[in-house]
Order: structure tokens, then sequence, then C-alpha cells
């Protein structure tokens, strides 16, 4: 076989590492946020809501794979890969570009 | 927030997650269709909790298939500049598109996707001789291996038709952020027939883009305030405890059987849809 075989287990070990803790914080902050009206309370500390609690684990949710490109992109800049920084740069630039739209759109959709 | 309908939909969720964990689907093709169905919520919200539900059983999922070194995360960044463009295009259209267009468009893709899993996934054809010296996968360094359990050793394997696997992926994204589904449904052609991956580096990768794929749409449905937390939030919840279940239960269950029990369901699934596009409307408090 003369084609070079490119494998990354350090980087793939961090991300599996920051998935895997990410899911269960992000999990976490949803079930709390659901549990607080089941024993009748309106929120904690800072009058956070238990709407607010589960609001911000679903945008915790949503930042997760968003964080594992930013992690891929500095690991491929380190190991001087900057190809592969272009790409994961673009990926990060289109996700912001529609969350972008969407604060420009909102109210626009019915339902 | 109403305490029962929370539950049922943490219940919902978490069921069609286990059954779709077992199975190796994502869980968003039963939830949309039966939140619309039952639970009288309307398709754009119904689709904005779903991709919710993706994002998290995508993370739920990647970290084993990542340390077993099953994922090709070289050739996920590069298709997921494709797969976020196709969801990016999804989220304008779907304020555009009538509903019952949509509808009608999850009918084909419920379809499609039960004869996907009638149909056999035969491992593709290795051509390990013929690298294309001046192909997309050989210039960006796209080749790689993974170790094989029964084997005891790793396989190397190369990457076809890079082209082709970002116009196919192009479409996946699109689907998935009109539909609030994970989008197998040209996932699994365009990594087993274009990109010709082995089988177990094709599921890992394929699962691992897709929560970047739904973030992109989630993020936008997000920034324009569509996604309602008393829903996101149970069906969230319940897809990643369905994941969890469902890896489990793949242990013990039939696998034969349960495609036919899928298979079923996603064919009735497919027919209230097309019901749906006309404006009919069996049971249920569909809007």
């Amino acid at each position: 076989m003369t084609v070079n075989v490119v494998r990354q287990p350090a980087l793939e070990r961090l991300l599996a590492y920051v998935l895997h803790s990410g899911t269960w914080l992000a999990t976490g902050i949803i079930a709390l946020g659901l549990a607080l009206p089941l024993f009748g309370l309106r929120g904690v500390g800072l009058a956070m809501t238990g709407e607010e609690i589960v609001t911000a684990g679903i945008a915790f949710f949503i930042l997760l794979p968003v964080l594992r490109v930013m992690l891929m992109l500095v690991m491929f800049v380190r190991e001087g890969d900057y190809r592969f920084g272009a790409v994961a740069t673009l990926v990060l630039a289109i996700i912001v570009l529609g969350a972008a739209l969407g604060v420009r759109t909102a109210g626009v959709l019915p339902g | 927030m109403n305490f029962g309908f929370g539950a049922w939909l943490f219940a919902i969720s978490m069921g069609a997650s286990a059954l779709g964990g077992a199975l190796g689907m994502a869980s968003g093709i039963f939830i949309v269709p039966i939140l619309i169905m039952f639970g009288g919520v309307g398709i754009h919200v119904a689709v904005a909790a779903s991709l919710v539900s993706v994002i998290a059983c995508s993370c739920a999922s990647s970290a084993p298939f990542l340390r077993n070194g099953l994922t090709n995360i070289r050739v996920a960044i590069v298709l997921e500049t494709a797969t976020t463009l196709g969801a990016l295009t999804g989220v304008l259209l779907a304020g555009v598109l009538p509903v019952s267009l949509l509808f009608l468009l999850f009918a084909v893709v419920l379809l499609l996707s039960a004869q996907q899993m009638m149909a056999r996934r035969s491992e593709p054809e290795a051509a390990l001789d013929e690298a294309g010296a001046k192909s997309w996968a050989t210039a960006l360094r796209l080749h790689s291996s993974y170790p094989d359990r029964m084997l005891g050793r790793e396989v190397p394997y190369l990457v076809r038709r890079v082209p082709l696997g970002l116009t196919l992926m192009y479409g996946a994204g699109l689907i998935s952020a009109l539909l609030g589904i994970g989008s197998g449904v040209l996932k699994i052609p365009a990594m087993d027939t274009a990109l010709r991956l082995p089988i177990k580096v094709s599921s890992a990768t394929s699962n691992f883009m897709i929560g970047v794929t739904a973030a992109a749409s989630a993020a936008a449905y997000f920034a324009r305030g569509d996604i309602d937390p008393t829903i996101a939030g149970p069906v969230a919840l319940g897809s990643v405890v369905g994941a969890v279940l469902g890896a489990r239960m793949l242990m013990v269950m039939s696998g034969e059987k349960l495609r036919i029990v899928f298979v079923v369901v996603l064919v009735a699934l497919a027919a209230q849809m097309l019901l749906s596009a006309f404006g009919v409307h069996l049971g249920g408090h569909a809007s």
C-alpha cells in the first residue's frame, strides 16, 4: 500500500472525553430544570426558573458539537495542518452565519 | 409546565430513542411524527425539539466509537462543510415551504427508511490497489485505518469519490434541518456507495457528524426563538436515557424481529403523514 494512512488517537480521545462529559452535564442541567417544579420550587438562587434552566441546558447541548469543532480547529492548527484548520473554520463560520440569520428572522415563522 | 404532558414527552422519546438506538437509527424519524399526530404539536416546533434530541443522541453515542478508533474525524470535518451548508438552506426553506409539502417529504423519507431497513447493508468493496494519486481524498489525506477485533489488526481503507459524497451530504443536511431528523437515509448511501467506507467506520463517522449538522440548524432555530423548552427539554432528556437503554437492549433482543416491527411502524407513520399532507386527519389532534 503506497498511500499514507492518517490516525489521530490523541485528538480522538480528547473529543470522546469532551462529548461524554458534556452530554452528562447538559442532561443534568435539563433534568434539574424539569425536576424543580415537581418539588414545588420556583427556581434556584438568582431567580432562574425551571424553564430557564431547561433552556440553558438546551443551549449547552447545541454548543457542545460547536465546541468540538473548535477543539479540532485548535488541534489541527497546532499540528501545522492549516488546510484542515481552514476547513474547521469554514464549518464554524457556517454555524455562526446560521445563528445570525436566525436572529434576523426571529418571529417570522408561524407555529 | 404541564407535568403530565412533560412525562408523556419523556416516555415517548425514551421509547423511540431506545428502539432507534437498538437498530442504529436516529430517533427523530419517530419523534417528529408522534409529536405532530399525538401531541398536537406544530411541525416547526416538533422539528426544532427533535433536532435538540438528535444532537443529544449523537453526543452521547460518539464517545465509544471515538475511543475505539472507528470514527474518521478528517472525513467528518470535510463533509460537515456540506452538511452544515445544507442545514442552513433547510432552515431558510422551512419558513417558506408549505406545511403539506413537508408532510409529503417526511412520508417519502419514512418509506425510504423502511426500504433501507429491509435491504441488507453489504460491506463496500475495498479497492486498495487503485488509489487515485490525484483524488481529493489523497490530497486531503483522508485515507485511514480502523482496528478490527475479529482480525486482531488494523485494517487500512481508502476513501473514494469525495465530491459525490459532499453533494449527497449537502442534501442530507438540508433534509435534516427541514424535518428534524438525523437523515441516515441519505448519509448511509453517501458513506457506503460514494466514499466506500467500511460499515463500522461509516456508522461511527455518520453518527459523529449528525451532532454538528443538527447543531447548525438548531442554533438557527434557537436564535429565532423556535425551540420550546417545555417540549424540547423532556424530549432531549428522554432521548439520552433511551439511547443508553437502547445500547443495552441491542445485546438481548433479536435484531431480525425488531427490524420487522420497525418496518411496520415506519410504513404506518408514512401513511399517516401522507394523509396529513392531503389534509385528512384520523384521530389525534394534528393541526
